[in-house]
């Protein structure tokens, strides 16, 4: 499989141009078109977690979607050619003043025990659970104030402030799985059974859930795509870690892992057995960061100068090339490259140059010591993934060799982020943040000031600037989209300039499939997208 | 000693030697920090001149972990033993001596200490403690005192009838100074034997923290060596077989050093 391996190695840089990465895409689309499409049979996959409650409409997460998003569908789904692609819903459009938005929904659509689909399970979706009970909904949905269904396919978004219809649009993919109303009206949302059996529109229909075995997917004989989905089956099976996962794929007995679940130093071994392919495409959706957080409580690492020093003393292309083994880019900002509509890369660059480093660790008034040490700081990397604690690893010798001594802090997930998040217990951190597709759904609440503590993911960092915060609120409620764009440019040079956090390296996950799974890749939120087009060639 | 056990002394003793000098020497076999990623990373052993162990998946000198990885495993071994035996001694010979309901208490006491796993202990106070080589030592030393506790007891109890023990206490001696300056020195003889056990667990039970995790994350040490080689696995064994045939020659070198001392000091076998 050398060929492909060429392909893929030198893939993932050129993916992240955004351009290149919707023709690559369509390659892999149409190579699946291009042979004849074979029905029926299972497909069997490596399971990701076991999340305790899989309702997609609450509980907004990858690794829920990666089993319910082929059981419980969203109003839209991105594409690489349209952007966007309507799903339960056909079109939409938003009001001059921004505060509505009317959705067209899908006529002909059908929940899995006959009930027709209709506004109402939109508009009870909306109100009753992504709103009120969802991670992301509720910041995104917060000025939400009714939807109206004035018939059974329109359904009509009410804001209580001007809403950009760009960030709806955006969040969509994310935010808008639609319940059924007759299954979950009149219950205690939050305890309802059907979280851990969820039932949907979508192309597969949830059959079982056997703990630390494996989840069931069956057939919908009634989806409303046509002809469509083509498999009998998806099991998901839970495997106790990477390197029986990788074993599984070679015997066999799974014939794909995501998020990837391989360990990478694997890869190309995998990637040199003839029937196994590595696919790194089919996740600029789902784009992760590494970012370096620091604490602004700390006289030295207040001080610009330091913050400057760090970015300049740290080597991104090194985290890509050992850490990540080349799967990532180095990053220039909050927004990833892949983020062609939001991404500029007009902004001050930090190279690599530890000289200029430690002139800049000088001029702010920090020499070298007798012992050549400036000062000392506690580094605490995020445990979540191997890749946080390596780059913590990276991170503390780079900065050791501009005179700054580093101490590593290790703890397990729920200490690390009391400690960061809630406690301020750290000088720096390394973190993983998630790009949603849209700055105002994860990204600006990294720079915005003023926010309680103990908010996860969000500026626990002391750093609390008046034109940034202006800056944050000015997009939030700008409509115009160009205008909308051009502050989230000023935002990332205002970010690269003050460097609250410094964001090192962005990433996405990459899938390693046996040959006859094809329609792998299809979309850029694959993994967590329908599988209506996947088939298993016999 | 038979021809086989002096053999197996002189081997033992060879092997901790052997330790003892690469982690003494390590600052000048693999000079700087053992953490910093110097080379290619996953360069396979014999394969470049200034890495003959190779690299690992960051670039780091596999020679440089393991001597330095000698040091914290021996040192965290030794240290986590002498504190752990010399809790034990404490406990055990004021409970013998006492007798009576301070017998009865620290006895009770070292029961409920040996109901709860070693491991499991360890585990439980490395995690609240927070994970520094310091921390390692006293959650190794908390959770493996209650052997040596109860062994010294039993002694004292048995030297404690002695007839030289009851002329020291004709003589008017202190209490405490004939529990530990006349019974003790003549309880310790099979402690010797229990040394080596200790400190080869100790390093055992130091390698799997670090292996979960739970080690000093700013040393380098054997037990994460074998947690971060264990994904590479199949692609470099010599990633997790090396620092794994390091933990093992550490165990089996002091246990076998342990009991030829005990055999020589108590005369038997």
């Amino acid at each position: 499989m050398h060929s492909t391996s060429a392909r893929v190695f030198g893939g993932l840089r050129a993916l992240l141009l955004g351009a290149a990465a919707m023709g690559a895409g369509v390659a892999a689309a149409t190579e699946a078109v291009a042979q004849e499409v074979q029905r029926g049979g299972r497909l069997t996959v490596a399971a990701d977690t076991e999340p305790r409650n899989i309702n997609p409409a609450m509980v907004a997460s990858n690794g829920v979607f990666f089993v319910s998003s082929k059981v419980v569908e969203p109003l839209a789904e991105m594409d690489y050619e349209a952007g966007l692609r309507g799903v339960l819903a056909v079109g939409w459009e938003g009001s001059e003043d921004g505060r509505t938005i009317t959705f067209r929904l899908r006529e002909g659509v059908a929940w899995s025990d006959g009930t027709p689909f209709t506004s109402a399970d939109v508009a009870f979706s909306a109100m009753e659970v992504w709103k009120p009970l969802q991670n992301l909904g509720r910041a995104i949905f917060a000025d939400l104030e009714a939807v109206e269904t004035p018939d059974d396919h329109t359904a009509v978004f009410r804001f209580t402030r001007p809403t950009p219809l760009q960030l709806i649009e955006n969040a969509l993919p994310a935010v808008s799985a639609v319940l059924p109303r007759h299954l979950y009206q009149g219950t205690d949302i939050a305890q309802n059974p059907l979280n851990n059996a969820p039932v949907g529109t979508g192309p597969f229909l949830f059959a079982e859930h056997r703990p630390g075995e494996y989840f069931r997917l069956t057939r919908n004989p009634g989806y409303w795509g046509e002809g469509q989905p083509y498999l009998d089956e998806i099991v998901y099976r839970v495997l106790p870690d990477a390197a029986s996962k990788a074993a599984a794929l070679e015997t066999g007995d799974i014939q794909l892992t995501a998020f990837s679940a391989v360990p990478l130093t694997d890869l190309a071994r995998l990637d040199a057995i003839d029937g196994i392919s590595v696919i790194p495409g089919g996740y600029e959706g789902i784009t992760y960061h590494i970012t370096l957080e620091i604490n602004h409580r700390r006289a030295e690492l207040a001080n610009p100068l330091v913050r400057r020093a760090l970015a300049h003393a740290i080597d991104r292309n090194f985290i890509v090339d050992v850490v990540f083994m080349g799967y990532a880019a180095a990053s220039t900002g909050p927004v990833p490259a892949t983020a062609a509509d939001f991404y500029t890369a007009d902004v001050p660059a930090h190279a690599f140059d530890p000289a200029e480093a430690e002139r800049l660790l000088d001029e702010a008034g920090y020499p070298r010591g007798a012992d050549g040490t400036r000062f000392s700081l506690r580094l605490r990397p995020a445990p979540w993934f191997q890749m946080t604690r390596a780059t913590g690893d990276y991170v503390r010798q780079a900065l050791q060799q501009v005179g700054i001594a580093v101490e590593l802090v290790t703890a397990d997930s729920g200490a690390h982020s009391v400690a960061v998040y809630t406690d301020h217990d750290f000088d720096l951190a390394i973190g993983s943040p998630v790009w949603r597709n849209d700055p105002a759904i994860s990204t600006t609440i990294l720079f915005q000031g003023g926010l309680p503590a103990g908010v996860p993911f969000s500026n626990q960092y002391g750093y609390d600037d008046p034109e940034m915060n202006a800056l944050i609120a000015a997009a939030a409620a700008e409509l115009d989209r160009d205008r909308r764009v051009a502050l989230y440019h000023d935002f990332q040079r205002k970010a690269a300039t003050d460097l609250p956090i410094i964001h090192l390296v962005d990433f996405t996950f990459i899938t390693v499939a046996r040959d006859e799974v094809k329609g792998v890749a299809s979309n850029p939120r694959w993994a967590t997208s329908s599988w209506a087009d996947t088939w298993v060639a016999r | 000693m038979t021809p086989l056990a002096r053999g197996t002394a002189a081997v033992g003793a060879a092997l901790l030697a052997a330790g003892i000098a690469l982690a003494l020497a390590a600052p000048w076999l693999a000079p700087g920090d053992p953490m910093n990623m110097v080379g290619r990373p996953m360069l396979p052993p014999l394969a470049d001149g200034r890495f003959p162990l190779g690299t690992d998946q960051l670039g780091r000198d596999v020679l440089a972990g393991l001597v330095h990885g000698a040091r914290v495993s021996l040192a965290v071994g030794a240290a986590a033993a002498a504190a752990a035996i010399g809790v034990g001694i404490l406990v055990g010979t004021v409970a013998g001596f006492l007798g009576g309901l301070v017998d009865d208490a620290l006895m009770r006491l070292t029961e409920a200490a040996q109901t709860i796993p070693t491991f499991l202990l360890a585990l439980a106070l490395v995690s609240v403690l927070g994970a520094t080589a310091g921390n390692v030592v006293v959650a190794i030393a908390l959770s493996s005192w209650p052997p040596t506790a109860r062994l010294v007891r039993a002694e004292v109890l048995r030297v404690r009838t002695l007839d030289y023990v009851d002329a020291a206490r004709l003589a008017g001696r202190a209490p405490l100074a004939i529990a530990f300056l006349e019974v003790l020195p003549g309880a310790l003889a099979p402690v010797v034997a229990l040394v080596g056990i200790t400190v080869g667990e100790a390093i055992l039970v130091e390698s799997a923290l670090a292996f979960l995790g739970l080690g000093d994350p700013n040393l380098q040490s054997w037990g994460t060596m074998v947690a971060n080689g264990r994904a590479n696995l199949r692609v470099m064994p010599s990633l997790v077989v090396l620092p794994g045939v390091a933990i093992a020659a550490a165990v089996l070198a002091v246990s076998l050093t342990g009991d030829a001392l005990a055999a020589r000091l108590g005369g038997r076998r």
